[in-house]
């Protein structure tokens, strides 16, 4: 503690390639295993929310774009932008007033079994079901109107194909990017998700660890959220790459 | 030649296309005839906006919403294509009358490799194995003159030149052996020497196949160098037809004689070029009379008041006998305004 701060600083650096994240103030535990289960708990969570938000989102965005301009398109739209506006923890709390209270059919709260990740899931993916959603529409209305779809058209491929195939290809690389950018925002959305279902993720853990000015573990968390964001990302650009053969790996 | 025998493959009768936008109707094609035989080219030429495009969508049945073909018959080898469902007409799509376009560059799908999108129209129509169909699509590569074939068809569009795209176009129409091939300005995005390439490529899968091909255009030199008949379009009407040479020799309608004075000629010292003053009239806001009146050095108020019906002329040409047809006034016995052929060879 005596050393000047970029000493300090570099022994941070030291430590924390090792996985060394120094121990909680609160209970002397060591960061990373405070962190490790409870890191998997969010991801998971994570990836639930993304797995509704793709398929709602692609499903959707498709959708209106083929029906472009009907009131199918307007409709979708219209909840798409309802999904975006809406807090996702008031979401949550409308989701358990109506399946846990008034219909009793899900669990309120907790982890683990596949009913207690439905709502979870729900309330996480809404909103980037929306922004998903949202952009395959543009992103494929920009496409259908290209000459190879056309092409694909003339040499007689069937319109569900033409759709499917030729089109959603090409309009998903600007998706897939969102896509990725999204699974960023639910890694720190889970804090509102999580405290609202009582999952013991990191979000409620860093929450609670602000509460107790507990430094170490606030660190720590951010910076295990930070190097998952960043991994991400890099497997969205290697999605990427596969996606749009245009861009060469030199 | 495969054959000599001339039948017609595409017969067009009556076409009228429109699109129906929010500020109404607009006719874009109105009131098409046309024929093609087997061996046979016939050239539509037209400026941007005479609805030669828009014709050669419908044949296709490509023409996309708002868009609607609201009235005449398409018959392919006698079969009314109007009457047939969509799953029937993506049925022959590709495999009994296929289409080229205008920019190569754009027209294959950048996600799939040029092999994969020559294989899958014959996957499709000849119900061909994956492998049997890249056999006869490297086959088809070759065909239209692609070097390395085996190499090329694992690359993906972006990796080629436009004249191998447009190549690629080519192998991908004519894969399925279709009777008819229907190709839209196939030669404007490319350089001029890759342009006579193409042409040529074509007029030799012609000779083979035999396919009767309809070249739409709005370059003369083009339709010089293919076409055996030839429609003129303006404003979504067909203004002039005839065969090739008495075209060139012998324009009618002044809007052809305007197109043919706007070539440039080597034999002939010009400061400028000639052209053709105004542009074509907004489909919205058609003109009831002849629609070229307004940019006619010959119209009278008759013109600007009738429109003229496409008809074989008999008044104000020598030669009588002739196969051409026009749609304009001075060639009708109604006709009382000057005599429009001195000022033709004035011109000429």
């Amino acid at each position: 503690m005596n050393d000047p701060l970029v000493v300090q600083y570099g022994r941070f650096l030291g430590d924390l390639l090792l996985f060394n994240l120094g121990e909680s103030v609160r209970t002397g535990q060591p960061v990373i295993d405070i962190i490790a289960p409870r890191f998997f708990i969010t991801v998971e969570l994570a990836l639930w929310g993304m797995v509704v938000a793709v398929t709602a989102g692609l499903f959707f965005g498709i959708l209106s774009a083929t029906y472009r301009n009907t009131l199918r398109d307007y409709g979708t739209m219209a909840i798409a932008v309802v999904g975006l506006s809406m807090p996702n923890f008031w979401l949550g709390l409308l989701l358990i007033y109506w399946f846990s209270i008034q219909l009793g059919w899900l669990p309120t709260s907790g982890w683990g079994t596949p009913a207690q990740v439905i709502m979870p899931a729900i309330t996480m993916g809404t909103a980037g079901a929306a922004v998903i959603a949202r952009m395959t529409r543009s992103s494929m209305l920009e496409v259908i109107d290209q000459d190879y779809v056309r092409t694909a058209r003339a040499k007689g491929v069937k319109e569900n194909l033409v759709i499917y195939k030729h089109a959603f290809r090409n309009a998903m690389i600007p998706v897939v990017t969102v896509i990725g950018l999204q699974f960023g925002y639910f890694l720190s959305g889970a804090v509102l998700t999580e405290n609202v279902f009582a999952i013991n993720g990191l979000g409620r853990l860093v929450v609670d660890a602000i509460g107790q000015r507990d430094f170490p573990v606030v660190q720590g968390t951010v910076i295990v959220l930070a190097v998952t964001f960043v991994f991400v990302n890099f497997l969205v650009d290697i999605a990427y790459r596969i996606l749009n053969k245009r861009i060469e790996l030199n | 030649m495969a054959s000599n025998e001339q039948t017609p493959v595409l017969e067009v009768e009556g076409l009228r296309t429109s699109f129906f936008t929010p500020d109404g109707e607009v006719k874009a094609v109105d009131g098409v005839d046309f024929s093609v035989s087997n061996n046979e080219t016939l050239g539509i030429v037209g400026e941007s906006g005479s609805g030669k495009s828009i014709t050669s969508l419908s044949v296709m049945q490509l023409i996309q919403h708002p868009g609607k073909i609201v009235g005449g018959s398409i018959r392919l080898s006698g079969d009314d294509l109007l009457k047939k469902t969509k799953q029937q007409m993506a049925k022959y799509r590709g495999n009994r009358l296929s289409m080229i376009f205008q920019e190569p560059m754009t027209s294959l799908n950048p996600v799939f490799t040029v092999g994969h999108q020559v294989s899958e129209a014959v996957r499709i129509h000849k119900k061909l194995g994956k492998k049997a169909a890249w056999q006869e699509a490297i086959r088809m590569l070759t065909l239209v003159g692609i070097p390395a074939p085996e190499d090329r068809a694992k690359r993906y569009p972006h990796e080629l030149s436009g004249g191998m795209r447009q190549r690629v176009m080519i192998a991908i129409a004519l894969s399925c052996d279709p009777e008819l091939l229907i190709a839209d300005e196939p030669t404007t995005a490319l350089d001029v020497t890759i342009q006579a390439q193409i042409l040529e490529l074509i007029k030799e899968l012609q000779e083979k196949s035999g396919m009767a091909v309809l070249m739409i255009t709005h370059d003369l030199g083009v339709i010089a160098e293919t076409a055996d008949k030839v429609v003129v379009m303006y404003a979504g009407e067909v203004v002039e037809q005839a065969d090739v040479k008495t075209l060139f020799t012998r324009p009618l309608h002044p809007y052809t004689q305007g197109l043919m004075n706007a070539i440039p000629r080597h034999d002939i010292d010009l400061d400028e070029l000639e052209m053709i003053p105004g542009t074509v009239p907004s489909p919205q806001n058609m003109p009831d009379g002849c629609r070229f009146a307004e940019r006619c050095p010959y119209a009278t108020d008759f013109c600007i008041e009738n429109h003229p019906e496409l008809a074989s002329p008999s008044n104000n040409v020598e030669d009588e006998n002739t196969s051409g047809q026009t749609r304009c006034w001075i060639y009708t016995d109604e006709w009382n305004g000057s005599n429009p052929t001195k000022g033709v060879a004035a011109n000429q």
